[in-house]
């Protein structure tokens, strides 16, 4: 590992052995910058998987966490109050579902098992989704552009090519397009008095579908239509002009909006594997609820100073390799 | 498509919208001259100490409190008891006396779901509504995406000139929906939810409140029977802190015998709560704090309150929606959820997106919950890009004001299934029907 040079001298790794002894405190976590070994990426992992995590501490954390969803504070059996007046008739597949004593844990077990044997994850549900989803959707009505967007083709290819591929002639439209940009601003700051008022709509027009940079239009979402705010001096500036990212097509955003819903499971957000450790754990003090830094040196369990330690210690229980 | 096919029976008029959350349920009425402001009936059934038992509305009965136990038909946002539920539902629509009586063959049923369902639980749902009920026409949607179907822009207060038109669905939203069960990214396009980039939380109200049982029931007395008590506390005394490391610091009793000048004085962060005691108080106050006051209420017996002070507790506890890891969960926080789910879009959408952030759900009631949004958004996005988070005036309803507007648009006309539909091609067909969605085409 690359600590910049330094030695370590005292081992990371902790025992709690009986008696007591001077331990290195290494923090909850320590970013490594660059992970030297490659492979045993996932035992070596930051974070919460670090040595100061045995297995036994991450089951208790597994527990604590599920005794945090849980609706009450110990099990209670509530039963239903008996009515009068309820026997209609009903279907089996009603009653089927009503008397169902399954929890939520069981049918996401039962839906883990259709994922893993290959269904597709929503089962029947989405078999077919897309077939219905093309039958559903009309297809794209080729939106007839209004006529004020007749010319902004020529911008709609440029914004296009930018996107798919940085092919030389894309660079090359690219910057013909910023050339235009840096041209047209001359033409526009000599404010002519006496142009006839079609030519000045007309020029109007070309500044606004050419030079604001305005997203394509697409039959999805379409150009901004109203008139660009006021030109500034400042906006020929290099240092305060801005980005506009590449607007995405319609076909990318009709794939977005019809594509099918995520999996239960992979709608959970989690760490990706290069972000994980991008923060360090936070520790606090059991006691207290304050930063952590100071580690009990029977059970490893953090607390803040002195005093919540005493606390602690109180009721600290621990047989050697419990 | 069931939309074009010559219809006899007239489309309902009256629609009936249901919000099924995990905590509560918000149903009214949509009818076309006149929307009823929505019930909020809380979606359990409860015990409390002496055995009796509540069901939804009746909670409201319910004077005392302590030691209730509650049985929900909802599990981590989805409905999976549908015997609980139909009780509940039975009361409150179906019953000759209930308040808010619905002839379902008379009318649309709109009901809000959470995205990324279990088909199981999905097919469930259609078969009770159907074969249980006989709505004459139903539509199960994905509750965040009802919301794009409010006036949007009005919520950020963007300034406009009185004829804008504003056009429904809202053209571009995040919606950030954080509940009862969980916290959920969805982004919005045109009123299709970009279903790629939905991104879940595991961290929700009730987790919250657990976290808080468990630090009092450490650091105090044992509340772990206590869970509607520590709910109550929760709301009034939680907040988001703006600056964590600051607002821990001023909360620091020291180490022993410091005497911290802002832990004496409590800094403006402690508070005291003064716990109902079931007999003449059955809801908690909360107080500004009184140096001293917990301690002579305990040893001198003089008022028989159990005062709690509040300190770390208050701020900690939403600190878990931005900070997971701080009780081990390895997901990333709040805004890291944002920045996941937009990496899965194209830049092109970004600024739209990250301009036009709502948060709806119980969570977003939380103080300073928006501005620590913004904030930790602003460190992570470009610089150029504007972000604006806000939200309504009443995140709770929110989405069901939003199912509400989606009744009487015309999309719920070419979404919805009638009864005729279901019994003609079966659930698999409706259960397609509804994940297909709105699908993309010319007329938006």
């Amino acid at each position: 590992m690359n600590n910049f040079g330094v030695i370590e001298v005292a081992g990371i790794q902790t025992k709690a052995t009986p008696g007591w002894a001077y331990v290195p405190d290494t923090g909850p976590s320590v970013p490594s910058l660059q992970p030297a070994n490659r492979k045993r990426a996932a035992r070596n992992l930051l974070g919460l998987t670090l040595s100061d995590l045995t297995a036994r501490q991450e089951n208790k954390l597994r527990k604590d966490l599920e005794a945090l969803s849980r609706d009450n504070g110990r099990d209670v059996n509530i039963a239903i109050p008996p009515r009068k007046g309820r026997d209609k008739k009903q279907t089996p597949n009603v009653r089927r579902i009503l008397q169902s004593q399954k929890t939520f844990v069981n049918y996401l077990d039962d839906y883990g098992a259709t994922l893993a044997d290959g269904g597709n994850g929503s089962g029947s549900a989405s078999a077919n989704a897309s077939a219905v989803q093309t039958k559903a959707s009309t297809p794209v009505a080729a939106a007839s552009p209004a006529p004020t967007t007749m010319t902004t083709t020529t911008t709609t290819d440029v914004e296009i090519s930018m996107n798919t591929s940085m092919t030389k002639r894309g660079v090359a439209a690219a910057k013909r397009a910023a050339a235009r940009e840096k041209t047209a601003p001359v033409v526009e700051d000599v404010e002519m008095i006496d142009v006839p008022e079609e030519k000045q709509k007309e020029e109007e027009e070309k500044e606004e579908e050419e030079e604001e940079g305005y997203p394509a239009d697409g039959s999805i979402l379409p150009a901004y239509k109203k008139k660009p705010p006021q030109k500034h001096p400042g906006d020929e500036d290099p240092l305060l002009v801005s980005v506009v990212p590449p607007f995405p097509t319609d076909e990318e955003l009709k794939s977005l909006m019809t594509a099918l819903p995520l999996s239960y499971f992979d709608a959970r957000a989690t760490w990706r594997e290069e972000e994980e450790g991008r923060y360090p754990v936070r520790v606090f003090c059991e006691v207290c609820g304050y930063w952590g830094r100071v580690k009990c040196i029977k059970c490893g369990v953090r607390v803040c100073a002195l005093d919540c330690l005493e606390s602690h210690k109180e009721e600290c229980v621990t047989r050697y390799g419990l | 498509m069931a939309g074009q096919k010559s219809r006899i029976v007239a489309p309902p008029t009256t629609t009936l919208v249901i919000d099924n959350g995990g905590d509560t349920i918000k149903a009214g009425f949509v009818k076309p001259d006149h929307t009823d402001q929505p019930r909020i009936i809380p979606n359990c059934i409860a015990r409390d100490r002496h055995n009796k038992v509540y069901v939804g509305a009746e909670l409201e009965k319910c004077k005392d409190f302590g030691e209730i136990a509650f049985r929900r038909p909802v599990e981590k946002g989805f409905i999976v008891s549908w015997e609980v539920q139909k009780e509940i539902w039975d009361r409150a629509f179906f019953d000759d006396k209930s308040p808010q009586k619905c002839n379902p063959s008379e009318t649309r049923l709109i009901l809000a779901e959470q995205p990324n369902s279990l088909p199981a639980l999905q097919t469930h749902c259609d078969q009770i509504v159907f074969e249980e009920y006989g709505f004459a026409s139903y539509y199960r949607g994905i509750g965040p995406t009802f919301n794009s179907y409010q006036d949007i822009q009005a919520i950020f207060h963007t300034p406009r000139t009185a004829d804008t038109i504003v056009d429904f669905p809202a053209e571009i939203i995040l919606l950030i929906d954080s509940g009862y069960s969980s916290t959920i990214v969805t982004p919005i396009l045109r009123g299709r939810p970009l279903q790629q980039a939905i991104r879940r939380l595991d961290i929700g109200g009730k987790l919250m409140t657990n976290y808080l049982t468990r630090l009092l029931s450490v650091r105090h007395f044992d509340m772990r029977n206590e869970t509607y008590v520590v709910n109550e506390m929760k709301e009034a005394a939680c907040y988001v802190s703006l600056d964590f490391k600051g607002d821990l610091d001023k909360t620091w009793k020291g180490t022993r015998g410091e005497r911290r000048e802002d832990y004496q004085t409590g800094a403006g962060i402690a508070k005291d709560y003064i716990l109902p005691d079931s007999h003449t108080r059955f809801h908690g106050v909360l107080q500004e704090y009184e140096p001293g006051a917990s301690t002579r209420a305990r040893r001198g017996g003089l008022s028989t309150d159990d005062i709690l002070t509040l300190r770390n507790e208050r701020f900690v506890i939403p600190e878990l929606l931005f900070h997971p890891s701080d009780i081990g969960m390895r997901q990333p926080g709040l805004a890291d959820l944002v920045m996941q789910s937009l990496s899965a879009l194209p830049v092109g959408l970004w600024p739209g997106l990250l301009a036009n952030i709502v948060v709806v759900g119980g969570n977003a009631k939380l103080d300073n919950f928006i501005q620590r949004l913004q904030m930790e958004l602003l460190e992570r996005v470009p610089a150029e890009c504007v972000v604006r988070v806000a939200r309504p005036e009443d995140p709770v309803i929110s989405t069901w004001l939003g199912a509400s507007e989606f009744a009487q648009h015309a999309h719920a006309e070419r979404l919805a299934v009638t009864k005729q539909d279901y019994e003609e091609h079966g659930a698999g067909w409706v259960a397609r029907k509804f994940a297909a969605g709105l699908g993309v085409d010319g007329g938006l």
